[in-house]
């Protein structure tokens, strides 16, 4: 079993099933990249990166999604 | 009074106006939220605000941004600097008359403590925290997301993402689904950005 914590929550996978990138997790979260802001273990991920960044189990993401309006 | 209690408040006062006093912040659009921002952080003693806005101003504005009938057409910048010297003349402000991007952002907010993201467009918003997080070493971000519509005060919070970013707002009500922006909802948010600025500023930068 593999696990992450996204924005507190823990997310379990069976193995082989845990998204391997950012941009993976993202999809199967529903979240269109465009607008969203990631850290990673406390690290600033730059979107351009989302699709080479690769994701291990117990790592913390935090994910900020921006929507228009100020 | 001359009681000892008054005293530590009167000290603890005046270490909070020194931290003020000694900070840049700067202020990324003067729109519903920069306006506000910046009219707070005038009248909090902020030492130097840097601020940046390509517009002018718009009739359309006035039902929630800190301009006047008689700027209507006249820069954002000048019109926010003219405001900010009635409010408190002991401000420095640096005004940008500029489109903020990737390559600006960290020569025209050099120096600056804080930055107060006060952008509409959500691309943009993400476009300005991620410059800041990935370009500017220890300086901090305060953002702003889901703000429109009317109500719902207390489903506004501040929330603190890692050591750098800060992000204000109920995280969904878009221009795209609410379609109304009111100067009370989106004053909250402005102010809730400024308290979390000075928040950052005494507790945390200026220690």
């Amino acid at each position: 079993m593999n696990t992450l914590k996204v924005n507190g929550e823990n997310y379990s996978y069976k193995d082989g099933e845990m998204p391997k990138t950012i941009a993976d997790l993202l999809l199967s979260l529903g979240i269109d990249s465009a607008a969203v802001v990631a850290e990673l273990d406390g690290n600033i991920i730059e979107k351009a990166n989302f699709p080479k960044t690769k994701l291990q189990n117990g790592q913390t993401i935090e994910l900020v999604r921006f929507v228009p309006g100020g | 009074m001359s009681t000892p209690f008054c005293r530590s408040a009167f000290l603890f006062m005046a270490n909070i106006t020194e931290k003020l006093g000694c900070s840049v912040v700067g202020i990324a659009g003067l729109g519903g939220l920069g306006s506000n921002v910046a009219v707070a952080l005038a009248r909090s003693g902020v030492g130097k605000l840097i601020i940046a806005d390509f517009d002018n101003v718009e009739q359309s504005n006035l039902n929630r941004q800190q301009f006047f009938i008689d700027q209507i057409g006249k820069s954002k910048v000048d019109c926010a600097i003219e405001n900010l010297r009635r409010i408190n003349p002991k401000v420095e402000v640096a005004g940008y008359k500029t489109m903020l991007d990737t390559e600006n952002i960290p020569r025209i907010f050099a120096g600056s403590d804080c930055i107060a993201e006060c952008f509409d467009s959500a691309i943009a918003k993400q476009m300005i925290v991620e410059t800041v997080l990935a370009k500017m070493d220890s300086v901090k971000v305060v953002s702003a997301s889901g703000l429109a519509g009317y109500g719902k005060s207390n489903e506004i919070q501040t929330r603190r993402v890692g050591k750098r970013l800060v992000i204000v707002g109920d995280g969904r009500r878009s221009t795209d689904t609410c379609k109304t922006l009111t100067a009370a909802r989106v004053g909250i948010v402005a102010m809730h950005q400024a308290n979390a600025i000075i928040e950052l500023l005494v507790d945390e930068i200026k220690v």
